[in-house]
């Protein structure tokens, strides 16, 4: 050991370091100086899950469609009724087959302002470019997650066409009455074309649209800010300019306790949803905001068009017994789901009583289509009429979830125990079992689906035979509910149409490929001096009418 | 040398090649990477779209290739404007249609957000090396403090409790004091410290404009450099304890030097050899612990990215991280192994 050595170890450190340091400052070059500060109020809501585009055609999730609704707007708009409003187009007409829209484009609604636009101010909307938006959507080099919509609905030749630039015609393939709710869709906002020829597929990142805020800044994983469109279109019922807040900024805290946290310390205007992780600090036991922040805060809540199920996939994987219908009704008739809202989720949510489509929809009927309800006799005797007894003589059936349902599976486990019914989990991470499920390599799997648009094929499509494995997840075949969905596509009259859906439900849950759950509920936490934030059964944030007391 | 560097940068980059190729295989058993871009629900038709403009239309042997070529300085490319704007690239040689161009190694985008990997490595860099860098510091200094402490007061009450201490933070896996650190301190204790229950070190206010945390890399730091602490701890204290029962010290008390200078000029320099060895090897593993210390604190480093893009299947982005964490600790390892050789005669090039 010499002392002299001590000083190289020390250089050696040093040399590692700086070497460290002068990468580390390599990466800092973009911090751009920042605006100066106002007094300007904006609204705060934190992403957990993060953004990964602002650019329409990649509007796939929920936190992407959120951003997105509030820089863009499409031909029609939903309002918290679900009702199909006029947005960009004023008015439509429908031809009597049902093949040809035609939309009155406004000649009021500019883009956002930007240098590449002649003087930098945003051109005027036409029909021309909604043309544009639509073509851009379905052409398969944008390679949109949304062009789904679009494929095999619109006519071969032409389905898109500006008559002028006011008039807008699409043109289906066969009647589709749901469309204009797809119209309604985050995808189908009209963008610019000279905005996004010039940036390609950095437009994720540079979004430019209509909508009643402007981008102004995405740190990516920090923070999302928008500022209000002074030229908004739409005005509120007294004649003001819609938007009222000076902008938006979103946070992209993943860890959702803290996001809690800060929203307990009034750093963000609102909290969705509940996670396990505050979930007993924010609603009692019954499913009512918890006392401790009652006195600043307040919940909204409205039912949520998404139904949690248990699937079996019908392709042939599942175990013999299982195949049976009478068993997958018993296993039905096992599970106690009110039991289930009680404990395991505060109150939170409807049990699955009825079918595959929850409340909110106008075919929806607990009368009509009358679900599985708890009943431990029932489902013995089912089981006892399939060659059953007590569940003697049925294989393992293996349940395969992720860890956010471990809780409601295990309880499933656990009551299935009473008819003899013995069920494994197998936990995976969430983009697995996804794979798994969307292969069809999983014989019985815990799903979710959300409704698209307001319309119950956007429920029912999920079984229907023709369909792939997305979104025919279960491989459901059925000869008499393909008969009815068909049927019900080109049925005009609502009450009819109606009729068919629960015709279809009726079939499907007689033969039960799926075991629903609950049918969820939007929560919205907002500090009490947010006004004018709805809430609605899509989930869909619209901030252009809310203000701060 | 030169040789010796040459050498070593030639094994450090067939590291490198089998790390490309063995992780590009590895990570293709996971999943179908275009199924994850979708929402809910989709067709045939946009899953086709959606894998040609992946690139996973490919066999996996040209896709294997086509990354090679990517991200290799000296490339061979279609010479279009589209290509020129995407791959950033200067022109050496035309061939016929191809042009052999010189270009920075391009990563390609991330499958989910088709941003490009570089960028978005280049945004999580600093966090992770601030972090590994204020952790060894931390382990460093308070280490070597506590170290000396107790070897002062050896067999004392403070001396058991010192080790005892090392001893927990020894066993404990540095992701587990990070989340009961966030617990205590970014909790329960929330009012009295001020401190974020989790928090990233550069963050924004809500009007986008920049702002730095530090209070944000406090407990991040202790949670990574507990472990380096403890062992930086018990490696002084015995280095002390035996260099205080040398000769020379025993001469340097009898000369009436006081305690304090005995400890700190004559035994702490000769101590701290060994441990300032030791050190320099940590430096890359540091950085390895940093990745689940990312994720305790949402901490968006290269850590964060890495685990983030595997859980989606976003190869592109997990191949690209990847690669550049063996970058960088390939050329850690060559800048140490070169310095030692220019610092210490003794150390053969050979």
């Amino acid at each position: 050991m010499n002392y002299k050595f001590s000083i190289r170890s020390l250089a050696i450190i040093a040399g590692v370091c700086c070497f460290l340091c002068l990468l580390a400052c390599g990466g800092e070059g973009t911090k751009e100086q920042g605006g100066s500060k106002t007094d300007k109020r904006y609204f705060r809501y934190n992403q957990a899950s993060g953004i990964s585009s602002l650019d329409p055609a990649f509007a796939k999730d929920q936190a992407n469609i959120w951003a997105v609704n509030q820089l863009f707007n499409g031909l029609v708009q939903m309002d918290d009724e679900l009702n199909i409003l006029p947005a960009i187009a004023k008015s439509w007409t429908i031809n009597s087959d049902g093949l040809t829209y035609t939309f009155v484009i406004r000649d009021d609604v500019h883009f956002h302002d930007h240098e590449l636009f002649p003087d930098g101010k945003g051109t005027k909307v036409t029909a021309h470019d909604v043309e544009y938006s639509f073509k851009r959507l379905v052409d398969p080099l944008t390679a949109s997650s949304g062009s789904w919509l679009f494929n095999d609905r619109i006519a071969d030749k032409d389905p898109f066409v500006a008559l002028n630039d006011s008039i807008f015609q699409m043109k289906l393939k066969e009647a589709f009455r749901p469309m204009l709710g797809i119209l309604s869709m985050q995808y189908c906002s009209i963008v610019p074309e000279r905005i996004v020829k010039n940036y390609g597929k950095e437009f994720r990142a540079n979004p430019i649209g209509t909508g009643p805020f402007a981008f102004k800044k995405w740190d990516e994983g920090k923070v999302l800010v928008l500022t209000k469109n002074d030229n908004y279109f739409e005005k509120d019922a007294a004649g003001q300019s819609l938007p009222y807040m000076d902008g938006v900024s979103i946070s992209f805290m993943e860890n959702k306790r803290n996001a809690f946290l800060k929203f307990k310390d009034g750093e963000l205007d609102m909290l969705s949803g509940i996670d396990a992780s505050y979930k007993d600090e924010v609603l009692t036991g019954e499913g009512a905001l918890h006392p401790d922040l009652s006195a600043a805060k307040q919940l909204l809540r409205s039912p949520y068009m998404n139904t949690e199920y248990l699937g079996f996939s019908m392709r042939g994987n599942l175990p013999k017994a299982y195949q049976d219908k009478r068993v997958r009704q018993a296993i039905n008739h096992a599970f106690d789901r009110e039991k289930m809202i009680r404990y395991l989720r505060n109150n939170i949510g409807k049990p699955a009583h009825s079918g595959f489509t929850p409340p909110g929809f106008p075919s929806f009927n607990e009368q009509l289509v009358p679900g599985f309800k708890f009943n431990l006799d029932k489902a013995k005797g089912l089981l006892k009429e399939a060659g059953y007894p007590d569940g003697k003589g049925l294989p393992t059936l293996k349940l395969e979830t992720t860890s956010s349902y471990q809780d409601v599976c295990t309880f499933f486990q656990n009551q299935l125990k009473d008819i003899g019914v013995p069920i494994e989990l197998e936990i995976h991470p969430p983009s697995f079992l996804r794979n798994k499920i969307a292969k069809g390599e999983s014989a019985f799997f815990r799903g979710s689906w959300i409704g698209d648009y307001p319309d119950a094929e956007t429920y029912l499509t999920v079984f229907y035979g023709g369909n792939p494995a997305p979104p025919n997840y279960t491989q459901f075949k059925n000869k008499r509910y393909d008969d009815f969905y068909a049927k019900a596509l080109a049925t005009n009259k609502d009450e009819s149409r109606y009729q068919l859906y629960q015709e279809m439900e009726r079939t499907l849950l007689a033969e039960a490929p799926i075991i629903p759950l609950f049918y969820d509920e939007v929560l919205r936490f907002t500090g009490k001096d947010v006004e004018g934030l709805g809430v609605n059964a899509f989930n869909l944030l619209s901030l252009k009418k809310v203000k701060f007391k | 040398m030169l040789r010796y560097v040459i050498k070593k940068i030639a094994y450090g980059f067939t590291v490198l090649v089998a790390v490309v190729a063995l992780v590009f295989l590895l990570i293709q058993g996971l999943g179908d990477p275009a199924r994850l871009t979708q929402g809910q629900r989709t067709d045939i038709a946009t899953m086709e779209a959606v894998r040609k403009d992946l690139g996973l239309d490919l066999p996996l042997g040209v896709r294997l290739l086509h990354y090679l070529n990517d991200v290799s300085p000296i490339s061979i490319y279609q010479d279009t404007p589209e290509n020129k704007s995407e791959y950033r690239y200067s022109k050496i040689l035309p061939l016929g249609d191809r042009a052999l161009v010189f270009k920075t190694p391009y990563l390609g985008r991330s499958y989910q957000s088709k941003k490009r990997v570089t960028e978005i490595l280049r945004e999580a860099l600093p966090q992770t090396i601030i972090l590994g860098l204020s952790a060894i510091i931390f382990a460093t200094i308070f280490g070597i403090l506590l170290g000396v402490w107790a070897a002062m007061r050896q067999f004392s009450f403070t001396d058991s409790s010192i080790l005892v201490g090392s001893i927990l933070g020894i066993s404990q896996p540095s992701y587990f004091s990070g989340m009961i650190l966030a617990l205590v301190f970014g909790y329960w204790l929330r009012d009295y410290t001020g401190l974020n229950y989790t928090g990233d070190l550069f963050s924004t206010d809500m009007y986008g404009d920049p702002i730095t945390q530090w209070k944000n890399l406090i407990l991040p730091t202790i949670a990574l450099g507990i472990r380096p602490l403890a062992i930086i701890v018990q490696l002084t204290r015995s280095t002390m304890l035996e260099t205080l029962s040398q000769d020379y010290i025993r001469t340097a008390k009898a000369k009436g030097v006081s305690n304090r200078i005995v400890v700190l000029k004559h035994a702490l320099r000769n101590a701290l050899n060994p441990v300032v060895t030791a050190i320099s090897g940590w430096l890359a593993a540091i950085l390895a612990g940093a990745y689940f210390i990312e994720i305790v604190f949402d901490f968006k480093g290269l850590g964060y990215e890495t685990i983030n893009a595997l859980n989606n299947l976003d190869l592109p982005v997990a191949m690209g991280s990847i690669l550049f964490a063996a970058v960088l600790f390939v050329s850690i390892n060559i800048l140490v192994d070169v310095l030692y050789g220019w610092l210490d005669p003794r150390v053969s090039y050979d």
